[in-house]
C-alpha cells in the first residue's frame, strides 16, 4: 500500500526532510561567496574533477585550470600543467561553469535554494491550505456559499497578478531586505494561486459528500467538521499532491517573473528563478547550458515533493488489476 | 555588401554647404535606451562629423570588410535595380503620423524614413548635410535668414506636386499645439520656433529666431507631409490623431523612396518602391533600387538575431549586435552567410547620475551623496577593465565623461579622466569624513552608519548587469550599495517624483554636436536629470559656455568652449560614465549598398541605396 | 438546467465587469503611467497626460467607462490609438487557434497516459512516463519553449516565428501542450488511481471483466472529476494567451498584447485584456461543468450558482 515495492513506507518523507537540511544548510556549503565575480572567466565552463593527473599520479579531487582565450568567443584553454583544488583562492574552480558575470554557479544555486525552495515550499503550503480549506466550504455547503467563493476565486485567477504586484511595489520601499521581500512573495503568491487548489477539492467534495462513507457517517452522528477532516479531506489527498507537484515549480518562477516588477531579490542575492530568467536565451540554451542548472535543482525538489506527497495517499495503492 | 564611398553613390555633389559653416547637432532628449525595450523611441536629430575624418573612417571600414570576407560567392557586381529586403523591427507603429505625440518611437521613425523625405538631410556617414528635397540654400550674412530653393519636377506618391506650401504647412503642424508634436522641442532656437514662409512655390525663408551655429541642421527632423491630404486635420485640430495605426495603407502621400503598402496588425508591415521618387544615382537610375521592404515586428532581441542567423530576415532595425551574440555571428560570417562590421566607439553610454537636486530627501540623511569628492572616489573605485570583460566581453572602451571618443569632432582628450585607483579613492573618502571606525571593512560616517546608497535602474537589462558589478566593486572599496530594479515606467516615475538617491542608466545620442543637445547641457533642460532645481555655480558656467559655444562662428571655437564644458562637467562628476560599447552591426550577404554607421537607424538611415543581391 | 444557465450568465458578466474595474483600479494605484515614459519635461508629461484624460478623477473616468461598456466600448488604446474591442478580439482570435491546438494535443497526450499509469504501479513504462511528466512539469514555459526553438532552428525542420502556415503551429503548440500534458497525466493518473481501489473495481475484477474493461467503461467517468475541475482553469489560461510561449514564437495573441499593456500601463488595453480572460474563463468553467454534470450522474443539481 505504498508507491512503489519494497520501499519502506517513511522514505518519501525522509527525502523531504533531507531536502530541507539541505537546503537551509546549504550556504555553507558553497565553495565560494555567491556575489564574488571573477572578473577574468565570464561563462567558463563546468570544470570536471579528475582523480588521476595526465602523469599517472593519484590525487585528492582537483581541477586542470582555465585560462580565457578569446573574449568574444568565449573560448577557454585548460592548462594542463597545474592542479587547483577550491583552497587556492586565486584561480576558481567551477564545478558547474560561471555566468556572465564570472560568478561560480554551483554556489548560487546552493545559496539560492534557502530562498528558493522556502518561498516555493511555503507559498505551496498556504496555497494548497487556502485553497483546500475554501473548496471545503464550497464543495459542502453547496448553495449561494459555493457560488460566491467560486466567482471570488474567478476573479482571483483573472485578474492580472502582475498589477497587482505593481500596485503593492508602489506602496512599499524602494529598498527593501531579503526577509521582506521573502514575506511579500510567499503572501503575494498564496493569495494568487489558490483558486486551482479550490476548484480541485470542491470538485472532490461534491462528489465524495454524496458517497455511502459519507452518508454513512453522518448517520451515525458525526458533525461536519469529523466528516470533513476524517472522511472528505482525505480523499482530496491525492489532488492536493498533484497541485504540490504543479505548484512549486511554478513558484520558483513566479518569483522570477515577479522580480521583473520590481518584487524580487535584489541582485547580488541569488534566486534560482532570477538565474533561469537570466539564463532565458537560445543562444545560452545553445552555448552556455550550464546555465540552466537551477532547472536541475528544480526538478529535484519536484520529485521528492511528488514523492513525497504521493506516498501518504491512503487511496494509492497496488492497482494493477490485470 | 558595404560600400565603399558614400558620395559615389549619392550621385550629386555633396557640397551644397555654405562656406566655412558646419551644422553641428544637437543629442536628444531622454529617450528609453537599455537593453533594447521594444518601445525605443528615437530621437529626432542627427549628428555629424567632418567629412574628412569619417570618410577615412568608412574607408578603412571597407577595408576591414574587403580583408574579412571570403570569397564564397562572386562578388556583387553593383546595385541592380528590382528584389526585396526583410527587416525586423521590435515593436509596432501606434501611429502613421510622426508628429503626433505616439510618433517618437523606433518603428514611427523607421516608416518616416522609408515614406518621407526632409529639406536636408543629414548624410550619418560623412557627416553633412546634404540637399534634399532642398536643392541649394543661402544664408544672410547674420546667420539668421536661409533661403531654400526647393527642386523641381517633384511630386508626392500620389502625383501631386510639391510646393513650398507643403513645407509652410508641415512647419505648421509641427508646432501646433493642437497637435502635441514632441519633435517640437527639438526644433525649437532657445524656446522660440523657426518661422517659416513660402515666397513662391519653389522658394521657402526660413529665420531663426536667434543665432545659431548649426544652421540648417534642425530641418533635418522635419518630414514634409502632403498639404493636400492633411490641411483639414489641422484646420480642425485633430492632426494628432491623423494618420492612424488604422489608416489604410497606400492612402497616405508622401515624398519618400518607398510607399506603405500593407500593414498586418502583429505581424508585419510592407513598403513598396515610389514610382514618383525624385532621387536618382550617378548613372540617372531612378532610384530605390529595391521593390519592397518587408518588416516583420519580432517581440525581442534574440528572436531577431535567430531569424537573422536562420536565413529568414536580412537585417535588423535596430542593427547593433550584442557582444555575447558576436560570436555566433562570426562563424556564420565566416561561412558567408552574414555580414558583420564593426562601426565605432558607440556615442550614448549608459550612465550612473546621482540626486543632486538641492534639497533632495537622500542628501538629508546622507549629506555625503551630494559632495563632489563621494562621486570622484566612486569614479576612481570602479575598475572598468571589470565591466569590459565581464559583459561587453572586452569589446567596449573605458570613458570617464559623456562624449566619447566616438564622437570625433566634439571628444576632448584634455577633459578628466578617471583610471582605476583604490588608494586615491580612499584618499577622498577619508577627506570627507568616510573612514572605516569599527574595522568591519565597510566605511562608516561621522555618525558610525555604514555608507550605504541605492542605485535605481531597470530590470533584467545590461543596466541592471552593469550596476551589479559596480556594486561588486565598490564592495570592494568599503561602501555599500542596494540595486532596485523596477521597470521602465516605475523607474520614470521615481524619478519624476525625485525619490532616489541614485539611478543608472542611459539616453540616446541622436547627434554628435552638443549644441542640438542643449537639453543635457543646460540646467533647465529637460533631459538634465541631476538636478531639476536650482542650479550649481558650476552649473551656469557650463550654461554660459553652452550658450556661446551654440553662437559662435568657427568650429575651432566651438570645439574649444565645448572642451572646456566636459573639463568642468568632469571635475564636477554630476553623472559618472564607465564605459562605452564598441558598436558592431550584422546583416545577411544579401544586403548591398549599405552604409553603417553610428547613429539610428544604422543601416536604415539610407533605405534608397539599398539593393538586394543574389535572390 | 435554463435556471442554472442563466444564473451563470449573469454571473459570468458580473465577472468580467468586475475584473476590469478591478484592473483599472490597479493601474491607479500603481506607480507612474502611461504618459510618464515621455521623459520630457514635466510641463509636457502634464500636457501628455490631459490628452489622454489621466488627470481627470477616477471617479469621473471610471464612470464614463463603465458607460462606455455598456456598449461594448472598452476605449481606446494609448499605444494603438485604436478601439480595444478591435485590438482584443484581433489577437484574441489568434490565440484562440493555438489555444484549441494545444488544449486537443495536451488532452490526447495527457489523459491516455495518466489512464495508463494510474491503472498500472509497475513497469518500466510507467516509470518512464511518470519520469517525463515530473521533467515536462519541473521546467519553466519560458525554457520549454526556447529549447523547442533552439532546436527548431537548429535543424531547420519547423519555423521559428509568425503565424503563416500549418508548420508554423507546431513549436507553440507543443510549448504550451506538453506542460499542461504532464499535469494532466499526474492529475488524472492519480485519480484513477483512486477510482479503481473501490471495491466497485475490485468486485467487477472478481466478476470477470477485463481490465480495459474496467478502466475505460467504468472508472474513468468517475476520475474526471477533479480534471474536469482544472479544466476550465486551464482553458482559461490557455485562450488568455501565455505571454512567454507567444513572445519566443512571435505569436501576435492576446498574451503578449497583454503583458506589453501591463508594462507600458495602457490602462483601457488592460482592462478589455483581463475583461477577454474573464469570459474566456467563464465559458471554460461553465463549459467544463456542464460536461461534468453529464460525465457523473452523481452531480445532477449539485452545481449551485
Amino acid at each position: 500500500m505504498r508507491n512503489g515495492r519494497g520501499l519502506p513506507a517513511a522514505m518519501p518523507a525522509i527525502a523531504l526532510a533531507l531536502l530541507i537540511v539541505v537546503a537551509a544548510l546549504a550556504p555553507t556549503l558553497a565553495p565560494y561567496v555567491p556575489a564574488r565575480q571573477f572578473a577574468n572567466y565570464p561563462f567558463a565552463p563546468p570544470m570536471r574533477p579528475h582523480l588521476v593527473d595526465d602523469g599517472g599520479t593519484w590525487h585528492a579531487p582537483f581541477a586542470y585550470p582555465v585560462r580565457i582565450v578569446d573574449p568574444i568567443e568565449r573560448r577557454y584553454a585548460e592548462d594542463r600543467t597545474r592542479r587547483i583544488t577550491f583552497a587556492d583562492d586565486g584561480e576558481p574552480w567551477f564545478l558547474l561553469g560561471s555566468d556572465a558575470l564570472g560568478r561560480d554557479v554551483l554556489s548560487r544555486v546552493l545559496a539560492g535554494a534557502r530562498l528558493s525552495l522556502g518561498i516555493a515550499l511555503l507559498a505551496t503550503l498556504c496555497t494548497l491550505i487556502i485553497g483546500a480549506a475554501i473548496g471545503a466550504a464550497a464543495g459542502y455547503l453547496g448553495g449561494w456559499v459555493d457560488a460566491w467563493l467560486m466567482r471570488s476565486a474567478d476573479l482571483v485567477l483573472v485578474l492580472p497578478t502582475i498589477y497587482v504586484v505593481l500596485a503593492l511595489r508602489g506602496a512599499l520601499p524602494v529598498v527593501m531586505v531579503p526577509a521582506q521581500v521573502f514575506a511579500a512573495l510567499v503572501v503575494v503568491l498564496s493569495l494568487v494561486g489558490w483558486p486551482a487548489a479550490a476548484r480541485g477539492v470542491r470538485g472532490i467534495f461534491l462528489v465524495e459528500r454524496r458517497s455511502e462513507y459519507a452518508e454513512a457517517a453522518r448517520a451515525l452522528g458525526a458533525g461536519p467538521w469529523r466528516v470533513i477532516g476524517r472522511h472528505l479531506l482525505p480523499a482530496s489527498r491525492g489532488f492536493l499532491a498533484v497541485q504540490a507537484t504543479v505548484l512549486v515549480p511554478a513558484f520558483v518562477m513566479a518569483e522570477a517573473t515577479l522580480s521583473y516588477v520590481g518584487l524580487g531579490f535584489a541582485s547580488p542575492t541569488a534566486s534560482w528563478g532570477a538565474m533561469l530568467l537570466d539564463a532565458s536565451k537560445v543562444r545560452i540554451v545553445a552555448e552556455a547550458p550550464w546555465l540552466l542548472a537551477p532547472a536541475a535543482a528544480i526538478f529535484v525538489t519536484v520529485f521528492v515533493v511528488h514523492a513525497g506527497s504521493a506516498g501518504r495517499d491512503p487511496h494509492s495503492g497496488d492497482h494493477n488489476l490485470g | 555588401m558595404i560600400g565603399p564611398d558614400v558620395s559615389q553613390r549619392i550621385g550629386f555633389p555633396a557640397t551644397a554647404l555654405v562656406e566655412g559653416r558646419r551644422y553641428p547637432l544637437k543629442i536628444k532628449q531622454i529617450r528609453d535606451f537599455g537593453d533594447w525595450p521594444s518601445n525605443w523611441p528615437v530621437s529626432s536629430r542627427v549628428g555629424r562629423q567632418t567629412r574628412q575624418r569619417l570618410a577615412i573612417c568608412t574607408l578603412l571600414l571597407a577595408a576591414a570588410c574587403g580583408g574579412e570576407a571570403p570569397p564564397a560567392r562572386p562578388a556583387p557586381t553593383g546595385p541592380v535595380r528590382g528584389g526585396s529586403l526583410t527587416a525586423t523591427v521590435r515593436s509596432e507603429p501606434s501611429t502613421f503620423n510622426r508628429f503626433s505625440p505616439g510618433g517618437n518611437s523606433t518603428p514611427v521613425d523607421l516608416v518616416t524614413r522609408l515614406t518621407h523625405a526632409t529639406l536636408v538631410r543629414l548624410n550619418r556617414a560623412s557627416g553633412e548635410y546634404e540637399p534634399w528635397l532642398a536643392e541649394k540654400w543661402t544664408a544672410s550674412p547674420d546667420g539668421r535668414v536661409y533661403t531654400l530653393t526647393l527642386r523641381d519636377g517633384v511630386t508626392f506618391s500620389d502625383g501631386v506636386p510639391f510646393t513650398s506650401a507643403d513645407v509652410v504647412f508641415s512647419f505648421q503642424a509641427l508646432y501646433d499645439p493642437a497637435a502635441g508634436s514632441p519633435l517640437k522641442s527639438g526644433v525649437l532656437i532657445q524656446g522660440k520656433p523657426l518661422q517659416v514662409t513660402a515666397t513662391d512655390p519653389r522658394t521657402v525663408v526660413v529665420t531663426l529666431p536667434a543665432p545659431f551655429a548649426p544652421g540648417v541642421a534642425l530641418l533635418d527632423n522635419v518630414p514634409i507631409y502632403p498639404k493636400h491630404q492633411l490641411q483639414a486635420a489641422l484646420d480642425a485640430h485633430t492632426f494628432g490623431t491623423a494618420w492612424g495605426a488604422a489608416t489604410p495603407p497606400g492612402s497616405m502621400a508622401g515624398l519618400g523612396p518607398f510607399v506603405l503598402s500593407e500593414y498586418v496588425a502583429g505581424q508585419r508591415m510592407t513598403v513598396t518602391r515610389n514610382p514618383h521618387y525624385w532621387q536618382k544615382d550617378a548613372a540617372g537610375v531612378q532610384l530605390p533600387y529595391l521593390d519592397r521592404i518587408v518588416t516583420e515586428f519580432v517581440a525581442t532581441q534574440d528572436a531577431e538575431i535567430l531569424r537573422l542567423q536562420a536565413g529568414t530576415t536580412d537585417l535588423m532595425t535596430l542593427a547593433e549586435v550584442r557582444p555575447e551574440d558576436v560570436a555566433s555571428l562570426r562563424r556564420l560570417r565566416d561561412q558567408g552567410s552574414l555580414q558583420l562590421a564593426e562601426v565605432g566607439v558607440g556615442v550614448d553610454p549608459n550612465t550612473l547620475w546621482f540626486n543632486l537636486t538641492p534639497g533632495a530627501a537622500a542628501q538629508k540623511a546622507k549629506p555625503y551623496l551630494a559632495q563632489t569628492a563621494f562621486r570622484q572616489a566612486i569614479a576612481y573605485a570602479v575598475d572598468r577593465e571589470a565591466i569590459v570583460n565581464t559583459l561587453y566581453l572586452g569589446a567596449a572602451l573605458p570613458i570617464s565623461g559623456p562624449v566619447t571618443p566616438g564622437n570625433r569632432t566634439w571628444y576632448s582628450d584634455t577633459a578628466p579622466k578617471y583610471a582605476h585607483d583604490p588608494a586615491r579613492a580612499k584618499a577622498l573618502l577619508a577627506g570627507i569624513g568616510l573612514t572605516d571606525r569599527n574595522g568591519d571593512g565597510m566605511l562608516d560616517d561621522g555618525a558610525g552608519r555604514p555608507v550605504r546608497f541605492s542605485i535605481l535602474t531597470q530590470g533584467g537589462t545590461i543596466r541592471e548587469r552593469t550596476a551589479t558589478v559596480i556594486q561588486e566593486q565598490l564592495r570592494l572599496a568599503g561602501i555599500a550599495v542596494d540595486i532596485a530594479s523596477v521597470d521602465a515606467q516605475s523607474l520614470f516615475a521615481r524619478f519624476g517624483k525625485g525619490d532616489y538617491e541614485s539611478i543608472y542608466y542611459g539616453f540616446q545620442a541622436s547627434a554628435f554636436d552638443p549644441a542640438i543637445n542643449l537639453d543635457f547641457w543646460l540646467s533647465g533642460g529637460s533631459v538634465h536629470v541631476w538636478n531639476v532645481g536650482t542650479p550649481a555655480a558650476w552649473e551656469k558656467t557650463i550654461d554660459e559656455l553652452m550658450q556661446r559655444q551654440a553662437a559662435a562662428t568657427t568650429l575651432a571655437e566651438r570645439q574649444r568652449l565645448f572642451a572646456e564644458v566636459q573639463k568642468v562637467f568632469g571635475d564636477n562628476l554630476p553623472a559618472i560614465y564607465f564605459v562605452a560599447p564598441k558598436v558592431s552591426v550584422a546583416m545577411s550577404r544579401r544586403v548591398g549598398g549599405a552604409v553603417p554607421v553610428l547613429l539610428e537607424p544604422k543601416i536604415l538611415w539610407n533605405p534608397a541605396m539599398l539593393y538586394a543581391t543574389g535572390r | 438546467m435554463f435556471l442554472f444557465l442563466a444564473r451563470r450568465l449573469l454571473g459570468a458578466m458580473l465577472l468580467v465587469f468586475a475584473v476590469a474595474s478591478g484592473a483599472l483600479l490597479l493601474a491607479q494605484l500603481a506607480p507612474g503611467d502611461y504618459a510618464s515614459q515621455f521623459g520630457h519635461s514635466p510641463a509636457e508629461i502634464a500636457a501628455e497626460r490631459h490628452r489622454l484624460g489621466l488627470d481627470r478623477p477616477l471617479v469621473e473616468r471610471y464612470t464614463g467607462w463603465l458607460e462606455r461598456t455598456l456598449t461594448l466600448d472598452f476605449g481606446q488604446s494609448f499605444q494603438y490609438r485604436r478601439p480595444v474591442m478591435d485590438l482584443v478580439r484581433e489577437r484574441a482570435a489568434n490565440t484562440a487557434l493555438l489555444a484549441v491546438c494545444a488544449l486537443v494535443v495536451a488532452t490526447l497526450i495527457g489523459i491516455p497516459s495518466g489512464v495508463f499509469t494510474g491503472s498500472r504501479q509497475r513497469g518500466a513504462a510507467v516509470r518512464a512516463v511518470r519520469g517525463a511528466s515530473l521533467v515536462l512539469l519541473s521546467v519553466p514555459p519560458l525554457i520549454s519553449s526556447l529549447v523547442l526553438l533552439t532546436i527548431a532552428a537548429r535543424t531547420g525542420w519547423l519555423p521559428i516565428s509568425g503565424m503563416e502556415g500549418p508548420r508554423h503551429f507546431v513549436v507553440p503548440t507543443l510549448a504550451l501542450a506538453l506542460p499542461i500534458a504532464a499535469m494532466l497525466e499526474r492529475l488524472q493518473a492519480q485519480s484513477i488511481g483512486d477510482v479503481l481501489s473501490k471495491p466497485f473495481a475490485i468486485a467487477a475484477r472478481a466478476r470477470g471483466l477485463s481490465h480495459a474493461r474496467i478502466v475505460w467503461r467504468h472508472a474513468w467517468r468517475q476520475s474526471l472529476g477533479p480534471i474536469l475541475a482544472v479544466y476550465g482553469v486551464v482553458v482559461a489560461s490557455l485562450f488568455s494567451g501565455s505571454f512567454a510561449v507567444e513572445m519566443v514564437a512571435s505569436w501576435p495573441g492576446l498574451g503578449q498584447l497583454m503583458f506589453n499593456a501591463l508594462t507600458v500601463r495602457d490602462t483601457y488595453l488592460v482592462a478589455g485584456c483581463a475583461a477577454a480572460g474573464a469570459t474566456f474563463l467563464a465559458i471554460g468553467v461553465l463549459a467544463v461543468d456542464v460536461a461534468h454534470a453529464l460525465a457523473d450522474p452523481r452531480l445532477e443539481g449539485t452545481h449551485g450558482a
